[in-house]
């Protein structure tokens, strides 16, 4: 199975969110990563067909998606970042509800249900209504639903969001568990979920990707450059504003180590360390936005 | 499709809101019902005077001598008989109002005086059978049926407003990216639509029947809607029909409002972002043509009444000249109505799948 974008660009005014993408997804877990911005959203939406393209095209096996109809949506899972739900469902309700959109049959629906509401571990509030849920169960959810019809590609918007740490490693199984013979895409600001998960990082930047490889490849982009030094605690405002700080940790003596992301070392007792990809993400994205 | 038209439909009825708005329109036909009956008055002329349940029996004593065909011979009878007794101190007696049979033949064959005009039936009728009998209670009916149907017709707006645009609130994500979500989705959306519609008219409509049934009983529904008392008169319905007849149409019309209403809110409720919006634009195009001021002579009045708001109205449809086959004018709603669920289907559905999420 082969996704691919070809020239995609989706502009909203004079503001171009996609711009001439070309992107090439087969089997295996893609992270999605990028500021606010970046265009991630987007991508996903129009990767869903829920969004029209102001030019290029989506293809699925050489074949046009806004053609393929319902055999591509067959085929999908969609986890949004943001949505809705009817609040006097119950969980169940809900589940049942989109197996019947995703065409589901009464026999598969049983099954499904049931193996996804345990898979999130909803099982016990399973008729609960939806309103009464909080924010890491309502995300839960949703994972539910979108994995609900075994979908060939899975797109997951910020599918951590909400979660505690527990929920995280329980998705994390879970995806991996999944990924097997299938596109899953899936974009965070979290970026050790993906670190684990995934197998190609895309590195998004105003609508473009920035750089894209396997996660410990990736990294080597910016080999020499990640730095470790301890400073006074008292001192770490005025190096937080002078130096690209990507973490820092306090030890004892009134001393703290900051990992430091600089081309040279940034003071005499820095120690050049192994690059991770939240180093590279910062390198990339210092400001924390998509400029 | 079943399945999806059930969560539908649940979706649709099972609001709180929608709940409250059906038990509200209950309410008011219950309450229309009772007050109409309660404000009627009859005095038999001589010792027998009282009001609701009372004047009704005394209408209904007083009809059963005139039953029948109505002649010279009767209208004359009835002049005799109800002629005033006392000084009316310069009131017409045209408007004089002691039971439903005076008020109707005064309203046609009596002076300023209270004598007889000189006119015969054929004068006033030409070769129409007028069948005399208690109609005021369903003359009354109707009138309160009309009222009830606008109310409906709201409510209907406010039942199918959030069908397409509720799900903007963020539920289209999961829905468009289904399988069934651009296709078989819109037409479970439309046929739950429809179908709520349709039985929530039923179930008021059968309730107001009800109501008049308990009130009134089954007596006049053979008999003509053109004796009526002077409230019935001038911009009545003009065509000899029995308030049997009347009341078929008036069912009929109120079917048609719903399933009208139900197309035109169907399309507002796909083509905007916001329920609140679909409601309003809703209300605002069914609330439009009373706001055309559109005599009944202009060739284009014929099209206006074909608006659901005049169905439910019904007074100005019916109204309408009869045509060739003696139907009335009315009967174009049906396939005004068919037209616009037809429209609001397709258009719906086209624009719910085009959709962009945002």
């Amino acid at each position: 199975m082969e996704l691919k974008t070809i020239e995609l660009t989706k502009m909203y005014g004079s503001k171009t969110a996609v711009n001439h993408l070309n992107i090439t997804l087969s089997n295996g877990v893609y992270g999605l990563l990028g500021a606010n911005g970046a265009g991630k959203t987007t991508l996903m939406r129009l990767l869903c067909a829920i969004q029209t393209p102001t030019s290029g095209k989506i293809t699925l096996n050489g074949k046009k998606i806004t053609g393929l109809g319902e055999e591509y949506r067959g085929l999908l899972g969609y986890l949004p970042q943001h949505f809705g739900y009817y609040s006097d469902f119950t969980a169940l309700d809900f589940l049942l509800y989109v197996a019947a959109l995703k065409g589901l049959n009464e026999k598969t629906t049983k099954i499904k249900v049931k193996e996804q509401l345990e898979a999130v571990g909803l099982s016990e509030v399973s008729n609960r209504k939806i309103k009464t849920f909080s924010g890491g169960m309502k995300q839960r959810l949703g994972i539910a639903q979108a994995m609900l019809n075994d979908p060939r590609i899975l797109i997951l918007d910020e599918p951590t969001a909400g979660l505690d740490p527990k929920e995280r490693v329980r998705f994390r199984n879970l995806i991996s568990a999944f990924s097997k013979d299938r596109i899953v895409i899936l974009s965070t600001h979290i970026v050790s979920d993906v670190e684990f998960i995934a197998g190609e990082i895309i590195m998004m930047k105003s609508g473009q990707i920035l750089h894209s490889g396997k996660p410990q490849e990736i990294t080597t982009e910016i080999d020499g450059q990640v730095w470790e030094c301890t400073v006074p605690t008292n001192c770490v405002d005025q190096y937080t504003t002078a130096l690209n700080i990507s973490n820092s940790r306090n030890i004892e003596n009134n001393c703290t180590v900051l990992r430091v992301i600089a081309d040279c070392a940034p003071m005499t007792n820095a120690v050049q360390v192994r690059p991770n990809l939240e180093d590279l993400y910062l390198f990339y994205f210092k400001g924390g936005n998509n400029q | 499709m079943r399945k999806l038209i059930k969560f539908e439909l649940r979706k649709i009825l099972t609001k709180r809101l929608m709940l409250i708005a059906i038990a509200a329109v209950i309410l008011l036909s219950i309450l229309l019902g009772v007050s109409i009956s309660q404000s009627m008055y009859a005095f038999d002329g001589t010792s027998n005077e009282g009001t609701g349940q009372t004047a009704i029996s005394i209408d209904k004593s007083i009809v059963a001598k005139y039953k029948g065909v109505l002649t010279d011979e009767k209208v004359q009878q009835m002049m005799a008989d109800f002629k005033p007794k006392s000084d009316l101190h310069g009131m017409n007696a045209v408007y004089l109002y002691q039971n439903a049979m005076q008020s109707a033949v005064f309203a046609r064959f009596s002076d300023i005086n209270g004598d007889w005009n000189g006119l015969s039936v054929a004068d006033v009728f030409e070769n129409e059978k007028i069948k005399v009998g208690y109609v005021n209670g369903w003359l009354c009916t109707s009138q309160n049926m009309a009222k009830v149907s606008i109310v409906l017709s709201l409510v209907i707006i406010l039942m199918i407003a959030p069908v397409f645009s509720g799900e903007y609130d963020g539920v289209d994500n999961i829905i468009l990216t289904s399988k069934y979500g651009k296709t078989k989705c819109g037409t479970a959306k439309v046929m739950a639509s429809l179908l709520a519609t349709l039985l929530v008219t039923a179930f008021v409509v059968i309730t107001n029947i009800m109501i008049a049934f308990m009130i009134y009983g089954g007596d006049g529904l053979d008999c003509s809607i053109l004796f009526g008392p002077l409230a019935f008169t001038e911009g009545y319905i003009p065509f000899n029909i029995t308030c049997g007849t009347l009341l078929k149409y008036q069912v009929l019309l109120a079917f048609t409002s719903a399933a009208s209403v139900t197309g035109i809110t169907l399309i507002l409720s796909a083509a905007c972002k916001n329920q609140m919006v679909a409601y309003v634009a809703s209300v605002a195009i069914y609330l439009l043509p009373i706001m055309m001021p559109i005599a009944e002579t202009d060739l284009l009045f014929k099209l206006i009444v074909l608006m659901p708001f005049y169905h439910s109205q019904y007074i100005s449809i019916m109204s309408v000249e009869q045509m060739g086959n003696g139907m009335l004018y009315a009967v174009w709603a049906i396939p005004v109505a068919i037209i616009l669920i037809t429209f609001g289907f397709a258009v719906s559905c086209r624009v719910f799948a085009k959709h962009q999420v945002s």
